[in-house]
């Protein structure tokens, strides 16, 4: 049995405190991919710090800023809230395809992100959508747009001891539809193959591809085909995908099938939310 | 050292305080020191759906929440849903459809079911088959399982 300490935290100092205190502190919400991590090697922890019950983390609510989601609201409930399914669209379905039902309980919005794996199923959504992402320190808050908080894979902004606050969906909501579409090798349970976010903004489109690089991209040579160059074949739109993914072989596929599949979703994005 | 925490929680009804050690799984601390060794352990990451269980009303994977995170909370596991040495009519589906062979993944696929059926009286295929989409079966007796939920619902 792994050995460590873990302590609940009822506000942000104690878990500032409790962070700064052990060098091998990881903070606790979901614990869905902490757990498994955890038990495989990836994570050696000496103290778990317990974020999931403190109030100001749990807020999820819109108002004239947007929809504000905090780090300790789990997947499953921001994919039934209905701000988000009316006005994010691509959010909804990519927190509804993580993982299975249960999962979804547990698992958080922040804790995906952090995660930090490019294939993500809520991050290509949120680079869909702008959103900004709500860090706060024993010190500071800062906030940045969701592209400058992915480095890598596993790699964040995050500084040590800072940890995820919230996620904003910053108003003016994108005034037409959007899609979150995903190819996996199984229909539940697993990670995206390619995950493809296509988000109309009243006839201009942004779309972001996951599992095609080492961050979520967004795709901005086709964005530039149909914003700027009033490209209407979706399909002759979708090639321009190719200049934006650096793809590899891995076990979910391979880096040609992924530009191949890459590509469908991206013109199938386009069909569903601009117009065949 | 071995840490120990002290936990209150409520257990099939059952208002409990057991100390538990840090570290431990919650689907460990069932089996191993509750003793209600109903609840399985198959992957133990997440993936089958063996060992899921009511955490306050929600199914969750019980081998990815720790012990410790119980305290305050209402656990159900399979063991709680017969009333008096009566099955729970969920249960009698089960049987009457002969909805498993081996019957390993039994206990959690009846716990999904019964939180579906909580808060979806009436279930279609879809929402059944997305309310199970954690819960693998390896005999495949999945057809059956989709009966016997449709027909406890119906009851």
């Amino acid at each position: 049995m792994l050995s460590y300490d873990y302590v609940k935290c009822s506000d942000l100092k104690q878990a500032f405190d409790a962070l700064k205190a052990n060098e091998h502190a990881f903070p606790l919400a979901g614990g869905t991919d902490l757990m498994v991590g955890m038990r495989g090697g990836k994570f050696v922890p000496r103290l778990l710090v317990d974020i999931k019950g403190l109030e100001e983390l749990k807020v999820l609510k819109e108002d004239s800023a947007g929809i504000t989601i905090g780090s300790a609201v789990t997947l499953n409930q921001i994919a039934l809230f209905e701000p988000v399914v009316k006005n994010a669209a691509p959010l909804a379905a990519g927190a509804h395809s993580v993982g299975s039902y249960p999962i979804r309980n547990r698992a958080t919005l922040a804790g995906n992100l952090c995660n930090a794996s490019p294939a993500a199923d809520t991050a290509a959504p949120l680079y869909s959508l702008g959103a900004i992402i709500n860090l706060v320190g024993p010190d500071q808050q800062r906030s940045m747009p969701i592209e400058e908080f992915f480095l890598g894979p596993g790699k964040t902004a995050l500084q040590k001891g800072e940890l995820v606050h919230s996620i904003l969906i910053p108003k003016p909501y994108p005034a037409g539809k959007g899609v979150y579409i995903k190819a996996s090798r199984t229909g539940s349970v697993d990670l995206s193959t390619v995950g493809v976010a296509v988000q109309n903004w009243g006839g201009k489109v942004r779309i972001a591809v996951g599992a095609v690089a080492p961050t979520p991209v967004r795709a901005l040579a086709v964005e530039k085909a149909v914003n700027e160059g009033g490209e209407k074949d979706w399909a002759r739109a979708a090639k321009q995908v190719h200049d934006d993914i650096s793809p590899i072989t891995d076990l979910r596929g391979s880096r040609e099938y992924r530009y191949h599949i890459a590509e469908v979703l991206v013109r199938r994005g386009l069909e569903q939310t601009m117009g065949v | 050292m071995t840490k120990k925490v002290t936990i209150n929680f409520t257990v099939n009804g059952d208002r409990e305080t057991r100390e538990a050690v840090v570290g431990q799984t919650l689907l460990k601390f069932i089996r191993e020191d509750l003793h209600l060794t109903g609840t399985k352990e198959g992957c133990e990451i997440g993936e089958c759906g063996a060992c899921t269980v009511l955490l306050d009303g929600k199914p969750v994977n019980s081998c990815l929440v720790l012990a410790v995170e119980l305290e305050g909370k209402e656990l159900v596991t399979i063991e709680g849903l017969s009333k008096n040495g009566e099955l729970d009519k969920l249960q009698h589906a089960f049987i009457d459809k002969f909805a498993f062979q081996c019957g390993y993944c039994t206990p959690g696929m009846i716990m999904a079911s019964k939180a579906l059926l909580d808060r979806n009286p009436n279930p279609t295929d879809e929402d059944i088959n997305e309310a199970l989409s954690g819960n693998l079966c390896r005999c495949g007796a999945y057809q059956e399982i989709r009966e016997a939920i449709k027909a406890s619902a119906k009851q």
